[in-house]
């Protein structure tokens, strides 16, 4: 797996290497500006980037924009934003900008050193990593008067399953996290994809169209 | 034995060298600034004196009254000019006060233009300047031209006409009376640098009082208020009052003493009494004076002190001629005029006609700071949220990170590594209270991508269906008026997703004119109380800026409307 890095604080920067490192990985190169992960990215050709939200010299959402940037120029990067704080919307804008990985952690994450890890390797596989903050952001209770909302189509159970989802947990993390048998769940995501009109295909194209589905109705809702 | 000069630490040459080079950048630069000021003086005197002249001939005519406002723009711009230049010199900005003249109809803008005391002081300011800056600024450029003849006359002396000489005394059309001005140079530059300290200061000064904010503005925060204060502190008149009346009774009574040797039955040291009670009078009423401390009380106490000293003098002097014609009437009706005068100016902001007018400029004062404290409290938080974020937080992300790595390490030591994870959960914990707080006192979105930005990133974390119209195409209001609409439009969706029975909220962002206008409008059942708490800290949040928020029933009495409007000029 190729990683780049994309943080202005040193402290974390290193730290992330280090951890990475300890894990087998490799990152080939680190910038620490939106125009620095722009020239690593075209250099390097990396599965993924690990990126930073607020980066110099506006310190705003350039770490966004400038993701949304390499995407563009490069279809099929897998992204992982890092950020200290939530924001669906950032969320959603990388998820509908093309093909490829889409993760977006909590900072702290990055302590739960396996599922981390993991998550680094999904999102270069093409696959998402929501935080659950994100997904439970998301997640909110039915209004009383919503109206052709497409989750309101999915029971509150299936709802629960795509959120699970959305966060990058495998079938059988899933099943252990409900505690239902890996059929059950196995069902639940068939039902999901049908209910949401999701053509027939990769079982993992369809998970990340199911989880943008969820976005854009959480978006429009 | 303590040093006389306790600064002087390190080796004196080089402290003095310092100190020389010190004075010498200072000296430039008043030259520079006297020298733009002569400028200045020069345009000054054109505009104040066509502007009059005009403004008085037209006024008879309708076409006077633009004219007022035309001139007032030339004296203010030329004010400006001055302005930037003794901001230099101070080294603090000048900011003046300029009523706003919010309507744009014309007699409205030149009544406002006349009443607004500014405008007063700017001409007063083109008066003094035409006269002081041209006077000054001769005497700089005369100074820097005397001292290059000094120094350049052993080159070229042999040139001039016999007989020639300077300052009418030294002559200097011979080799002697050369090398003497060559020899004069030193000193006379040591003169000129005082000379032009000297008058810059006085210049600026004169700037600051009239061309700065008026002297009981709180804002007025210039160099030369400064240094007027450094200079009460430094010289104490009441400190050394005793000691100008010992002497002078010591004088007395020296006086007397010679008096008395024999030789002179004239009783002279009356003479030096009276002059003496005079100084002494005087320097009591300077202590007066400073203490007052711009009580008016205290001093038309102390005008009044030396025009008394001066009539009882005057009383004196008419007993010890011999009487006569009782001439001390006369300067004792022009002291009281005098007196009279000095306490109307003093007393000046409490009559009726110019209360109002000192209250207006209080008001425009206190608007003008009142939004400046606003703006930095929000600019304050906005840097504290940044410095949480770049600091504690990222040095709590670190730890945990750490930590991570050491649980990783501890899979043969299971208690050790349990003990890790939840030190690992505390500092999450700890994580997520700075956010929250971080939240708290601005989104990051909001401050990333603006309002309307902000407000649909909060729609899609309510329970309820909230549509967001409103353009990001926004010019970006400053960050105060920004937040606090987020944060009505915030309670508002809140209050809305507890009272509403889960309707639909709409909310409208628009910008009409300097007006940031925001609607948050459900239709739910209604009857929110306008009193409650939540709406009431709402309510001090906008009018804090100047705005308005009203609560009520939406469109046929159906639902609850939140309005704010909130000026946004910048």
């Amino acid at each position: 797996m190729r990683l780049v890095i994309v943080e202005d604080n040193a402290l974390l920067r290193e730290g992330l290497v280090a951890l990475l490192r300890e894990r087998g990985i490799e990152v080939v190169a680190h910038a620490e500006d939106g125009d620095g992960l722009l020239r690593i990215v075209g250099g390097h050709k990396p599965d993924v980037a690990i990126v930073d939200v607020r980066l110099p010299p506006t310190f705003t959402d350039e770490g966004v924009r400038a993701a949304l940037e390499a995407r563009r120029r490069h279809p099929g990067l897998g992204v992982l934003i890092l950020s200290q704080y939530v924001e669906p919307v950032y969320t959603t804008e990388l998820m509908a900008s093309g093909d490829g990985g889409v993760g977006y952690l909590l900072k702290e994450r990055v302590g739960e050193v396996r599922e981390f890890v993991e998550a680094v390797e999904r999102v270069a596989g093409g696959g998402t990593a929501l935080d659950r903050e994100v997904v439970a952001a998301l997640m909110r209770p039915q209004g009383a008067e919503a109206g052709d909302d497409v989750l309101d189509r999915l029971s509150p159970r299936e709802r629960e399953v795509l959120g699970l989802v959305a966060e990058g947990r495998t079938n059988s993390a899933i099943a252990r996290g409900l505690v239902v048998t890996a059929g059950a769940v196995e069902k639940h995501i068939s039902n999901i994809f049908s209910k949401l009109d999701l053509p027939a295909g990769g079982d993992d194209h369809r998970r990340v169209l199911a989880v943008l589905a969820f976005l854009r109705a959480a978006q429009e809702g | 034995m303590t040093p006389l000069f306790p600064t002087a630490v390190t080796d004196p040459d080089q402290d003095l060298r310092a100190r020389a080079e010190a004075a010498g950048r200072q000296a430039v630069h008043d030259l520079e600034y006297l020298g733009v000021g002569l400028a200045t003086s020069v345009l000054a005197m054109i505009v104040w004196i066509a502007g009059v002249t005009v403004t008085l001939s037209l006024a008879v005519f309708i076409v006077g009254i633009p004219a007022v406002l035309a001139s007032a723009a030339a004296f203010r711009w030329v004010a400006d000019l001055d302005r930037r230049n003794a901001a230099r010199e101070l080294g603090a900005p000048l900011q003046a006060i300029y009523r706003e003249r919010p309507d744009p109809r014309l007699l409205p803008r030149v009544s406002a233009t006349l009443s607004d005391p500014q405008t007063w002081r700017d001409l007063a300011w083109l008066v003094a300047h035409s006269v002081v800056g041209l006077a000054f600024g001769s005497v700089a450029v005369s100074c820097v031209v005397h001292l290059a003849v000094l120094v350049t006359l052993p080159v070229w002396f042999w040139a001039l006409p016999a007989g020639s000489d300077l300052w009418g005394v030294l002559p200097i059309d011979g080799a002697w009376g050369a090398l003497l001005a060559f020899v004069l140079a030193p000193p006379f530059a040591l003169l000129s640098v005082a000379l032009l300290r000297a008058m810059a200061t006085g210049e600026a000064r004169l700037a600051a009082a009239l061309l700065g904010p008026p002297a009981h503005a709180p804002g007025a925060t210039t160099g030369a208020r400064d240094a007027s204060v450094r200079s009460r502190r430094r010289v104490d008149p009441a400190r050394l009052l005793p000691l100008h009346a010992g002497l002078a009774l010591l004088i007395v009574a020296v006086c007397t003493l010679l008096w008395l040797l024999p030789g002179t039955d004239y009783f002279w040291p009356v003479w030096v009494a009276l002059g003496l009670t005079l100084t002494v009078t005087i320097h009591d009423a300077v202590a007066r004076w400073t203490y007052a401390r711009g009580a008016p009380l205290g001093r038309i106490l102390a005008v009044a002190e030396v025009a008394i000293a001066l009539v009882g003098i005057c009383v004196a002097v008419w007993a010890l001629a011999g009487g006569g014609y009782p001439w001390p009437v006369w300067p004792a009706l022009g002291l009281s005029v005098i007196l009279g005068v000095v306490a109307l100016v003093l007393y000046r902001d409490r009559l009726p006609w110019t209360r109002e007018r000192v209250l207006v400029e209080r008001v425009d004062e206190l608007t003008r700071t009142r939004r400046g404290a606003l703006d930095v409290q929000a600019a304050e938080l906005r840097r504290i949220e940044r410095d949480l974020h770049d600091g504690a937080q990222a040095r709590l992300v670190s730890l945990s990170m750490l930590m991570g790595r050491a649980e990783e390490h501890l899979a043969d030591q299971p208690e050790v590594a349990a003990l890790v994870r939840q030190a690992r959960a505390e500092a999450g914990a700890a994580i997520g209270e700075l956010r929250d707080l971080a939240h708290g006192i601005a989104p990051p979105i909001l401050v990333d991508r603006g309002l309307v930005a902000a407000v649909q990133s909060l729609a899609l974390r309510v329970p309820i269906r909230v549509t967001v119209h409103g353009s990001d195409q926004l010019g970006r209001p400053a960050p105060v008026v920004e937040t606090a609409a987020y944060f009505v439009i915030a309670e508002s969706i809140t209050n809305a997703a507890k009272h509403a029975g889960g309707a639909p909220v709409r909310v409208t962002v628009a910008q009409r004119g300097d007006v940031l206008v925001i609607e948050i409008a459900d239709t739910g059942p209604g009857g929110a109380d306008p009193a409650g708490s939540g709406l009431t800290g709402l309510r001090h949040r906008v009018e804090a800026l100047d705005g308005t928020l009203r609560v009520g029933p939406g469109e046929a009495g159906r639902g609850t409307v939140v309005r704010a409007e909130l000026p946004c000029a910048s």
